[in-house]
């Protein structure tokens, strides 16, 4: 310190930046400590706008197009949410993130939903993670390139394997090699698409993924007929939107608009016609759109927020068809994401 | 100066310093007290909210596999040494990094300084090059290029007992054994290369990348250093007839490090932090297993966060004191 300098003045700014540290420190650990959210359906109101953690890059399901527009399933539920809640499916802010940056990203209120392709597992629901519907039944898979000549998992021992890091995919295959006395390597990368990448480098033999996000990837690849998805699937993969725990009223409004894509399926209400379904005579359909009873006010958001939900992004299947179903690139057919009528696992909880 | 503070300060300094004084205890007193409320408050929040805090879960089996251990791992371990091999693989790194960097930083110091045009050029052009490139990208560069240039495991490159392929370098190891030390030769075997000692494509990159870009860095504190050491230390060298290489090594560079140590130890320290751009190639340090894969599978996120602060700050920190030691007993064989 150069104390020939320690005057009048210099105490005077000491002071200045003394007050100017203090509010600094103030407001970063006010930034820190308080509550991050006092109750999120109100703050998504009062913000006027839904902020969603997506995919990096899932064709079909969180992708940009070719205007730059993100567009896909995973967005379609977030437009739902927010018609829903906000009455304007267009009032959304997506935020692309990695598994690290949403897990920590959520509790902190950056952002309001994750509708991303995470896994519902114990230990992240016990963890602070609410999944309030499962909107996509999956299992993993791997993909190999067809030079390798695997033909079945079994096939794989010793073989170098790409995921992400944190995936459920990293246990899986921990625990499928364990239990079948079988080797590998495994290597890890922050995102998916980064491990997708590495493959398709061929840093890896096999890579491992949902099976939808595989058959997603390997749409865009230009020498796709030189690698192929293993029959086996080797793990179930409950996977939907996912809200901070603590939260009961925002839960419900999310677990009720994803409910109501897939009971508008069931009964028949769809984008087209449900303006027409308004006038429909079937309670169910009545109880649906908010006509009758007070199941919408009951949640916090306005009556006809199915209705809103529907009319923005349509029934489940209208999703489905739109985003990756037999029409688009992925040619995913329903298989396990049918209605419980159709065969399938998707069920809507009653509207009553 | 420091002589008039170490004194018993008079009365007169005293008052005029004591607003400054209590200033800064009632400031102290404020960020304590804010402190304590956030984390009084943080703990208050998880409770009512029924997340469970704390490091309990590292006893718990981690259940994943790691690509590069250093000590033994498996599935079945638990999620201390999966934190204790990531910091280990990170201190590899940065051991391999720090030494080649430095290495390549005193070459390209004193090609910057050679008399040879062509040296001189040389050298200027990598520092003026790898300095202004973003070091993330320098690192995708050596990776995937790596992949694309390396061949697959059937066709693998072979020098004398040693391997190279698209799975990494693997080099011959020596093994104990009852019959005494054998010679454990690498060998490709279906998707794999078997035996030997494997180095990731992963940990080469990485390495390559952080060595090539904190050598331009500190290339140029090494030149500073060396330019503040006086002409006439040279040309004394000259004269008593040592040669140029001799009188760099034994006169000019101990007393260029005096001035070039403390600089190049803050570089050391950048280079240890952006030994974390692993996580993007998927070399398995810190940032990639605590700050990844425990993170998300223990929900922990704030336990596993502060875990990497702490490593990294710990890494840091024993830097900063070696480099604090060395430059004392520098200072102390020279006499200052």
């Amino acid at each position: 310190m150069n104390h020939s300098q320690a005057e009048m003045p210099m105490t005077l700014t000491t002071y200045a930046f003394a007050a100017s540290k203090t509010l600094l420190a103030l407001a970063t650990v006010a930034a820190l400590a308080a509550p991050a959210h006092a109750d999120v359906l109100d703050d998504v109101k009062a913000h006027g706008v839904l902020k969603c953690g997506v995919t990096l890059a899932a064709p079909g399901f969180s992708a940009e197009d070719n205007a730059g527009k993100r567009t896909g399933f995973d967005i379609d539920l977030c437009r739902a949410i927010a018609a829903a809640t906000l009455g304007d499916a267009s009032k959304i802010q997506l935020v692309p993130m990695d598994l690290k940056t949403a897990f920590a990203g959520l509790p902190t209120g950056a952002v309001d939903v994750l509708t991303h392709r995470f896994t519902w597992t114990q230990s992240r629901d016990v963890g602070g993670l609410k999944f309030p519907k499962v909107m996509f039944f999956d299992g993993q898979g791997f993909a190999v390139a067809k030079k390798t000549r695997a033909n079945k998992v079994a096939d794989l021992n010793n073989a170098t394997i790409c995921t992400a890091q944190g995936s459920t995919s990293e246990l899986i295959v921990a625990d499928y090699f364990r239990a079948h006395k079988m080797k590998y390597k495994i290597v890890t990368f922050a995102s998916q698409e980064q491990a997708w990448d590495a493959f398709v480098a061929k840093r890896c033999d096999a890579a491992i993924n949902d099976r939808s996000a595989l058959a997603a990837r390997l749409t865009k690849l230009p020498n796709k007929d030189d690698f192929k998805v293993l029959a086996e699937t080797l793990s179930n993969e409950p996977i939907g939107p996912i809200v901070a725990q603590g939260q009961p009223r925002w839960e419900a409004v999310v677990r009720f608009t994803l409910n109501a894509l897939v009971a508008a399926e069931e009964l028949g209400v769809d984008q087209a016609n449900v303006d027409a379904q308004r006038s429909s005579q079937s309670p169910d359909v009545q109880r649906l759109l908010g006509v009758t009873g007070e199941f919408g006010s009951k949640l916090g958001v306005a009556n006809d927020y199915a209705y809103s939900a529907i009319k923005a992004v349509g029934n489940y299947a209208d999703i489905w068809d739109r985003s990756v179903g037999p029409k688009t690139p992925l040619r995913l057919e329903r298989g396990r994401n049918a209605l419980v009528a159709n065969g399938g696992l998707m069920m809507a909880i009653p509207v009553r | 100066m420091t002589v008039l503070s170490r004194k018993k300060m008079s009365r007169a300094v005293l008052m005029e310093r004591l607003p400054g004084y209590v200033g800064q205890a009632l400031l102290l007193a404020v960020v304590a007290w804010l402190a304590w409320r956030g984390a009084s408050n943080f703990i208050a929040n998880a409770r009512s909210l029924g997340v469970s805090i704390g490091y309990g879960f590292l006893r718990s089996e981690a259940g994943f596999e790691i690509a590069q251990t250093l000590i033994p791992f498996g599935p079945t371990s638990s999620y201390r040494d999966a934190v204790l091999v990531a910091a280990l693989n990170t201190l590899l790194v940065v051991a391999l990094a720090g030494v080649f960097s430095t290495l390549i930083g005193l070459c390209a110091a004193f090609g910057r300084l050679a008399r040879n045009p062509l040296l001189r050029g040389a050298a200027s052009t990598y520092v003026e090059v790898f300095r202004n490139i973003p070091l993330l990208l320098q690192i995708f560069f050596w990776y995937f290029s790596a992949m694309t240039l390396l061949p697959d495991v059937a066709d693998s490159l072979q020098f004398g007992g040693v391997l190279l392929n698209n799975r990494g370098l693997f080099l011959p190891r020596l093994l104990a054994t009852a019959a005494g030390w054998t010679l454990d030769l690498p060998q490709a075997q279906g998707f794999n290369v078997s035996g030997g000692f494997a180095l990731l494509p992963e940990l080469m990159a990485l390495t390559l990348g952080l060595s090539i870009y904190s050598g331009t860095f500190l290339a140029e504190i090494f030149r500073a250093g060396i330019l503040s050491v006086p002409r006439g230390q040279a040309e004394a060298a000259a004269t008593v007839g040592l040669s140029g290489a001799r009188a760099a090594v034994l006169i000019v560079l101990p007393q260029a490090l005096r001035v070039a140590l403390p600089p190049a130890a803050g570089q050391y320290q950048t280079l240890a932090k952006a030994s974390s751009l692993a996580a993007a190639i998927g070399y398995p340090d810190i940032m990639q297993i605590v700050g990844g894969t425990v993170l998300s599978q223990t929900s922990q996120a704030l336990e596993a966060m502060a875990l990497v602060v702490l490593l990294y700050a710990a890494i840091n920190l024993a830097i900063a004191f070696a480099v604090n030691v060395a430059n004392r007993r520098l200072l102390r064989r020279q006499g200052r």
